[in-house]
């Protein structure tokens, strides 16, 4: 809709007849116009440019696209493309073994932090340094520690006796066990802060009640801590599951997304699709696809927890 | 059942001490108040007894058991929260319960007695109610009822009529001491409103900076206090105290009260023998505002006042006026009319005086 026809509509006394209404349009009109040039202006062309053929090769401008117009031929070579749905199923993989570990070991070195000891500060930020580094510099770092002849096998050598040489990141098996890990090694302090703030967060004399009413520290952990954490959990969750479906960095300084396509996600396989195939209308309605079934997770998600908070906040104050 | 016998309980924070040397006898199934302002150590007494706090030094008896050294899940223990502590993600039902379901009491069996506390407390209508969801009053009633279905020997109060409304408390007060006689438990309460100490308690303890001030029966208390805090601290309004000096004039005694003036006792009476004994002539001189007879000025063997605020709170008049300088409260009857600036003489009955030593602040002959 113009601002023209919301004028018009203000002098029949319709929408805008609300003086202070007209204000806060004005006001918000600007950041409005950006937002449509920002968000819906590229949504639009990608809508448009998933329905053709076009690509950097045709040495057309976008906007004649139309001269490859082909609906739905993008869509449909989606559903039938089984590197696509590899793609996929080996990112939802990584995020279901991934994630869980993360959100365990994080729940136990919470479970271990929220107590004072002597050394927790020291060993609170160490833990929490991972999750500062770069991933491409993590990438790195785990790169050079699965190398054949890195540190990892000359450790597990030493420890067992045995002679190790496992060839980590071009073994397809083992190669996104390695991400795997990296992923954990860095994610674990983010799972373990959000999971720390939330355990900390449970009052202190619920517990003390707990006790007295002879609770021992597992009834406590199990009947009010966990119970209390439970919004500060599927927040934890949630982030994690989203970042950790859109992995790419480790996977391109580690694999490259192979050997072969053994460790290739969604991320790496569009990546792949963008600057080696440069197949750019199938990419257009790939992303769309992605972003519609992941609006409707994320949608799933966000109204379960407007469930639990308007649940929460119809308690009183206190 | 259990009585509690604290000796020479201490705790101390650091250098700070809260708790100092207690020694009290808590009896078997009585109720007991333990009363004293902010920070004089009722509260770390009480979370001893319930095994929250350590204990610095001394002993902690339930029924001769030393429980000093038993967690506090373990005393068999009942506590109630200064602001109930009720676990607000559960409903009303799974927080009564929750102390038996911790003890893996058979779930027809947790059933029935949460369905029999609740009628007790009579909160059948709100079983499945969230407890966020609430009042205050209703909430205390569950913090009452989830810690009683254990039915723990002893039964600690912290402050739980403090978040209330005044006319929820005054009921609640009626009800708690209606419970203790139902459940038949040890109570230890801990409050800092002397009234409700007085109308609930069978005993109370009044603290003052870590040191047990007073034990007795409200009636002890209140009829003779063993020093000058618990004088002032119960009571409302507070009892006067006016410094004086004891001079003997032949055979009677004589209070000087300085520009007050002058008050004569027999020498043979109950008072003048107390006042006799104590170690200094410098006392403080006590009398409780309802005692007091407000009479013409100019009279003989009456203190000189001045009125300068009459407070009508209802039930009766506080007449505050100035004697040597000094705030003096008289509490008459509801239809009291005095002006303000009035001069008047003031009585204070003989028999009903209390005297105090001006340097410890120890009362004078009190038995």
């Amino acid at each position: 809709m113009s601002a023209q026809t919301a004028f018009g509509a203000a002098r029949r006394g319709g929408l805008f007849a609300d003086e202070a209404k007209r204000l806060g349009f004005l006001m918000s009109l600007p950041a409005q116009l950006l937002l449509l040039f920002i968000v819906v202006f590229p949504l639009l062309m990608q809508i448009y440019v998933s329905l053709t053929y076009w690509g950097p090769l045709d040495g057309e401008s976008w906007i004649y696209a139309y001269k490859s117009l082909n609906p739905l031929d993008n869509y449909g070579e989606l559903f039938i493309d089984g590197r696509f749905w590899a793609s996929i199923a080996r990112t939802l993989f990584i995020v279901v073994v991934s994630v869980p570990i993360e959100f365990l070991l994080g729940l136990g070195l919470a479970t271990l932090f929220v107590d004072q000891f002597p050394g927790r500060r020291i060993f609170y930020s160490i833990l929490l340094m991972p999750m500062m580094i770069v991933p491409a510099v993590a990438g790195y770092m785990f790169f050079m520690l699965f190398q054949s002849n890195g540190p990892i096998n000359d450790l597990v050598s030493r420890l067992t006796g045995l002679d190790m040489d496992f060839v980590w990141l071009s073994d397809p098996n083992l190669a996104i066990v390695a991400v795997m890990i990296a992923d954990i090694w860095q994610w674990t302090p983010l799972m373990f802060l959000i999971l720390l703030a939330g355990m900390m967060g449970v009052p202190e004399d619920q517990l003390r009640a707990a006790t007295l009413l002879g609770a021992n520290s597992w009834q406590r952990f199990w009947r009010i801590v966990l119970p209390k954490m439970k919004m500060v959990i599927i927040i934890a969750v949630v982030i994690r599951v989203v970042e950790c479906f859109k992995i790419f960095d480790l996977l391109a300084v580690m694999t490259k997304g192979g050997p072969g396509v053994e460790t290739e996600t969604l991320s790496y396989y569009i990546y792949k699709l963008t600057f080696a195939d440069l197949e750019w209308a199938y990419v257009a309605a790939l992303g769309l696809f992605v972003l519609i079934a992941l609006s409707l997770i994320a949608w799933a998600a966000l109204w379960r927890l407007q469930k639990a908070q308007a649940r929460a906040e119809t308690q009183p104050g206190r | 059942m259990a009585s509690i016998r604290l000796s020479n309980l201490t705790k101390r924070f650091g250098p700070f001490t809260a708790v100092a040397a207690l020694d009290l006898l808590i009896p078997d199934k009585e109720f007991v108040a333990l009363l004293g302002p902010s920070g004089c150590g009722k509260t770390t007494t009480m979370n001893m007894i319930a095994g929250i706090e350590s204990v610095t030094d001394g002993q902690i008896l339930f029924d001769d058991r030393d429980v000093k050294n038993l967690p506090s899940g373990k005393r068999d223990v009942g506590f109630v929260f200064q602001n109930y502590a009720i676990f607000t993600h559960m409903t009303v039902y799974e927080n009564i319960a929750f102390g038996l379901r911790v003890r893996n009491v058979a779930r027809s069996e947790i059933d029935r007695r949460v369905r029999t506390m609740a009628a007790l407390m009579r909160l059948e209508d709100r079983l499945e109610w969230p407890s966020g969801k609430l009042s205050v009053n209703e909430l205390q009633k569950v913090a009452i009822g989830r810690s009683a279905i254990t039915e723990p020997a002893i039964f600690l109060l912290d402050e739980p009529l403090s978040n209330l409304d005044a006319a929820f408390r005054a009921f609640m007060r009626t009800e708690l001491k209606h419970l203790q006689h139902q459940f038949q438990q040890t109570m230890v309460y801990v409050t800092h409103d002397q009234i409700e100490a007085m109308s609930l308690a069978d005993r109370i303890a009044v603290m003052n900076l870590g040191v047990l001030q007073q034990y007795g029966t409200p009636a002890e208390i209140y009829n003779r206090p063993r020093n000058i805090f618990v004088a002032n601290f119960m009571g409302s309004p507070s009892m006067n105290l006016l410094p004086c000096r004891l001079v003997s004039e032949g055979s009677a005694l004589r209070f000087s009260f300085g520009e007050a003036g002058l008050l004569d006792v027999a020498g043979d009476s109950a008072l003048a023998r107390r006042a006799r004994s104590a170690p200094s002539a410098d006392v403080i001189f006590g009398v409780r505002p309802e005692d007091v007879e407000i009479t013409q000025a100019g009279g003989a063997n009456a203190l000189k006042g001045v009125v300068f605020f009459v407070e009508p709170v209802g039930a009766r008049t506080v007449v505050h006026l100035k004697v040597n300088g000094k705030v003096f409260k008289v509490t008459k009857e509801k239809r009291f009319k005095i002006a303000i600036g009035t001069a008047v003489g003031l009585i204070p009955p003989v028999g009903k005086c209390h005297l105090f030593d001006a340097a410890s602040g120890d009362a004078i002959g009190a038995g």
